[in-house]
Order: structure tokens, then C-alpha cells, then sequence
């Protein structure tokens, strides 16, 4: 895998840009975030990382459109195309132009193909259908894409016919024949055995170099520190700390929260600290 | 012994009641897809009102059994100033028992298409048609297609019952040819024979179908 902390030939506009966001659901007693605001310049990656439940997915998924949100703006290359209003929790998902749908790739943690088609159709289903591209322009990128992610012999594979890696590499090709603004990876290697994770993140981290936008929420820490420009800390709902800086975030970080929350990733450590605390309350008695 | 002559000399009925079992079978079935489309549609869709509609129909057709609802439509409905043959009522009534079951096995299939499907084609700017035809409904019919299949081939055993209201079909044939030669083993042997001879390349058509469409289930 490639150290990717200086990545060059970049423009520091931003991409995206979230502004107090709120999201609550309907009868729900606390909000799932609140307040939330963060930006991710063009080429850059940021990463989400945070416990299980801290609403990483979620602020994914509402920057998607695919949840309502009740406070706050997502604005996309300097453009507001969405504000946050209060009691549209069960109104599902937000109403958005075809065109602008295809500026944000999303790719989910389950491996969901479209049984239907084989992977050519599936990458190259969205280019036809949506922005009416030409057939052989849009095969003939989408051949390119199967190249770069290693599976141009598997374009008439049936996706039952791939492992979870391959489809999940598909469906990063599927998303990425848009060309969106920025591609956003929902743990996308959470489902995978863990021999296939090393084949998808070695294409996210070659994306990254290629300068591809990007908004990750992982559960693979070294994976994190190799790919991130910036980090973020979810944790309750809060932005509990923020870098710039994704290697001082994760040898130096600044709270004490996300000390808590790397250390658990830390297993050699992590045991070493429980039994030195199990001596302490031993001498203790 | 089975008296092989009697299949010579009495064949030409088996034919002519295996075409009259067709007929009805294939315009009930097709009447009970169309049924079964509107009625998974408007379930699917919750549209107010017609969806209770529906599931009322639902439980009346499937918990009634067909002769009572040929009964109904062949004796009763004359009372009421409707006035339809043997023929229409046979088809009416295989459509409106054969509606309820396709319906049920049509919304099974749209309820089993995963959310995230319909969520992929939100980010990949599909608008709700190109959502319902290439990515819903290609699910939909992988998912139904056994119990589709299933039904079509309930809904033609099903037919034998509209000898009952006096249609000529291969039930009635062998009925009728039992009373007449009393060549009881011989009419039941040619009647499975005839049921066989429609139903077997239907059962093998299917399972062809069910493999051809399986890629949703895999």
C-alpha cells in the first residue's frame, strides 16, 4: 500500500462543504448529530472514524440525500444544495436533480450489484440511462475502469459470480464512471473476509493518489492513516476532534477520547493496559 | 386389464376436452395475472382505500373455494340480471381465485427487492421509472417466478372443477364417457394421461423459467 500523506498537483478549493448540520429521527429522544460542520477541499480525503453507533453512516448517508436532515446546509462546490428543516424526520429520502444525484458516488458496505446485469451493465447502466451517453464511449471507459481496479477479464462475470472484494470493487467503478465531485465510502470493506480487504482499499488508496475527492467512514485504522488528509472523530453525535493532520491525529492525538478510541484498536497495548490497571487494583487490595 | 381399445375409440373426446381445459386455463390465468398486477401494485404503492379494497378481495378469493365462486357467477349472478356462458364464468372465476394467489406471490417479490437496491439507483440518478423497470422489477419477477409458476400450474388443476357448470372439458369428458361405456379404469387412466400431457411440458417450462430468472436469488 502507498504512504499517501503528500499528495501534490492539487486545488485547495472546497468540494463540500457542512455547515451545523442536525438530524434527529422522528421519536427518537436525542439527536443522532448535532451541529455538525466540516469541509473537504477538492482532491483531498477526509476520513470519519468513531465507536459503532456514533453516526458516521448516517451523516454519510445525509450528505447523500438519502436521510432528511433537520438543521444546517450541505453545500456542494460553493453551491447550497441543501438546508435542514425541522420536522421532515419521515419525509425519506430528499428530492435532488438526477444531474446533481450523480455528483456524489456512493459506495455501501454490502456488496449490492444488480443481480440482473452482468458487471459491464451495471457500470455502464447509469452513463446510458441517466446522462445519455453513447454506448461505445461509455463501454470503452468502462473497460478502462475494470483495467485499473484489475477485473477487465470479469466485464460479462455475472455479480454472484464474483467474490465480495470483486463486487465491491464493481461498485466502485459504477460509481466512478459519473465522474462525481466527491465519492463517498460507507465501510466499504465491513462486510469483506479479510483477505479481500487489502484488494479493495489498494484501489481507494490509488484513487486518492489519482486526486479523487473522497469522504470515508472506516473501521480500518491503518487503512485510515495511509489514505486521510484530514480526520474527524465522531462520537455521540459530536465532532469530538479534528485534524489536519492524519499522522499527528493518530500518534499524537489531542483529546482524551480519541486516545480511548485509538487505544481500542490497539490490542497489544490495550491488553498491556488492562493488566497493568488489574495489578494496580490487586496491590490496591 | 385395461381394454386398450377404448383409448381408439374414445380419444377424439380427450382432445376436444384438453382444448376446452386450455382455453379456459389460458385466458382465466392471463385475466388472473393482469388481476394480480393491479392488485400488487396498488398494495405496494399504499394507495388509500383501493389497497383495503384489495386485501379484502384477497381473503374472499382465496378463502372461498372455486366451485362455490362458479356456483356464484354461473347460478346466482342470473338473479341479479348478469347473464354470462359457461365459458365467460369458467374464466371469470379461474382469474378471480387465480388474482388473489399471483398478487400475493408478485408483492412477495417487490417487498423482497432490498432497500439499498432502490438506494443505488437514487445516487445513480435513476428517476423512479428507470428505478421500477430496471432495477425493481427485473428483482421483483426473480423472487416470484417459482411461485408463479406454481400458481399457473395450481389454476390449471384447478380448472377440472368447471365441469361443474356443464363445461365440456377433459373432467367432464371423462365423467360423461365413464357414465356412458362404464369404463371407469379407462376414462381415469386417459383423464391423468390428458392432465399429464398438458401439465408435464408446463412443469418443464417452468423450471426452466425459474433458472432463467434466478439471478436475484442466488
Amino acid at each position: 500500500m502507498t504512504e499517501t500523506t503528500e499528495r501534490t498537483g492539487r486545488d485547495d478549493t472546497i468540494a463540500l462543504k457542512v455547515t451545523d448540520l442536525k438530524k434527529h429521527y422522528a421519536d427518537a429522544e436525542r439527536n443522532v448529530f448535532d451541529g455538525i460542520s466540516f469541509e473537504v477541499p477538492k482532491g483531498k480525503v477526509l476520513v470519519i472514524v468513531g465507536p459503532s453507533g456514533s453516526g458516521k453512516s448516517t451523516l454519510l448517508r445525509a450528505i447523500a440525500g438519502l436521510e432528511p436532515i433537520q438543521g444546517g446546509t450541505i453545500a456542494l462546490d460553493g453551491t447550497v444544495i441543501e438546508t435542514g428543516r425541522p420536522g421532515n424526520e419521515k419525509s425519506g429520502r430528499v428530492k435532488r436533480s438526477e444531474e446533481l444525484r450523480t455528483k456524489f458516488g456512493m459506495v455501501f458496505q454490502s456488496y449490492d450489484l444488480f443481480p440482473n446485469k452482468d458487471v459491464l451493465g451495471n457500470i455502464t447502466m447509469a452513463p446510458l440511462l441517466v446522462q445519455k451517453r453513447k454506448k461505445d464511449e461509455v463501454e470503452r471507459e468502462a473497460l478502462e475502469l475494470l483495467e485499473r481496479v484489475h477485473l477487465a477479464d470479469r466485464a460479462h462475470a455475472k455479480p454472484h459470480e464474483l467474490s465480495g472484494g470483486q463486487r465491491q470493487r464493481v461498485a466502485i467503478c459504477r460509481a466512478l464512471i459519473l465522474h462525481p465531485e466527491i465519492l463517498l465510502l460507507d465501510e466499504i470493506t465491513a462486510a469483506l473476509d479479510p483477505e479481500m480487504v487489502h484488494e479493495v482499499l489498494e484501489v481507494v488508496v490509488e484513487l486518492a493518489d489519482a486526486g479523487q475527492t473522497m469522504l470515508i467512514v472506516t473501521h480500518e485504522m491503518s487503512f485510515a492513516r495511509a489514505i486521510a488528509d484530514r480526520v474527524i472523530l465522531l462520537a455521540d453525535g459530536r465532532i469530538e476532534e479534528r485534524s489536519a493532520d492524519a499522522e499527528e491525529f493518530f500518534t499524537h492525538p489531542k483529546t482524551e477520547r480519541a486516545r480511548e478510541f485509538l487505544h481500542s484498536f490497539d490490542f497489544v497495548r490495550h491488553r498491556d493496559a488492562q493488566a497493568e490497571r488489574e495489578l494496580r487494583e490487586f496491590d490496591a487490595q | 386389464m385395461l381394454d386398450w381399445s377404448f383409448i381408439g375409440r374414445y380419444a377424439s373426446f380427450f382432445v376436444n376436452g384438453a382444448w376446452m381445459t386450455l382455453f379456459i386455463s389460458v385466458f382465466g390465468i392471463a385475466l388472473a395475472i393482469v388481476t394480480g398486477v393491479v392488485c400488487a401494485a396498488i398494495q405496494t404503492a399504499r394507495i388509500p382505500v383501493l389497497r383495503q379494497l384489495v386485501a379484502v378481495y384477497i381473503e374472499v378469493s382465496r378463502n372461498t373455494p372455486l366451485l362455490v365462486q362458479l356456483y356464484f357467477l354461473y347460478f346466482g349472478l342470473p338473479k341479479l340480471g348478469f347473464v354470462w356462458s359457461a365459458e365467460m364464468c369458467a374464466i371469470i372465476g379461474l382469474g378471480f381465485l387465480g388474482g388473489s394467489y399471483m398478487a400475493e406471490s408478485m408483492r412477495a417479490g417487490l417487498q423482497a427487492v432490498p432497500q439499498i437496491q432502490r438506494e443505488n439507483a437514487y445516487m445513480l440518478g435513476f428517476n423512479r421509472r428507470q428505478t421500477l423497470v430496471h432495477v425493481v422489477i427485473p428483482q421483483a419477477i426473480s423472487v416470484s417466478t417459482p411461485g408463479l409458476v406454481a400458481n399457473v400450474i395450481f389454476l390449471i388443476k384447478e380448472s377440472s372443477v368447471v365441469s361443474a357448470i356443464a363445461l365440456a372439458d377433459v373432467m367432464y369428458m371423462a365423467k360423461d364417457l365413464m357414465g356412458i361405456t362404464y369404463d371407469t379404469y379407462e376414462a381415469l387412466f386417459m383423464l391423468i394421461v390428458t392432465y399429464l400431457i398438458i401439465l408435464l411440458p408446463i412443469s418443464i417450462l417452468g423450471t426452466w423459467l425459474e433458472r432463467r430468472f434466478d439471478y436475484a436469488r442466488r
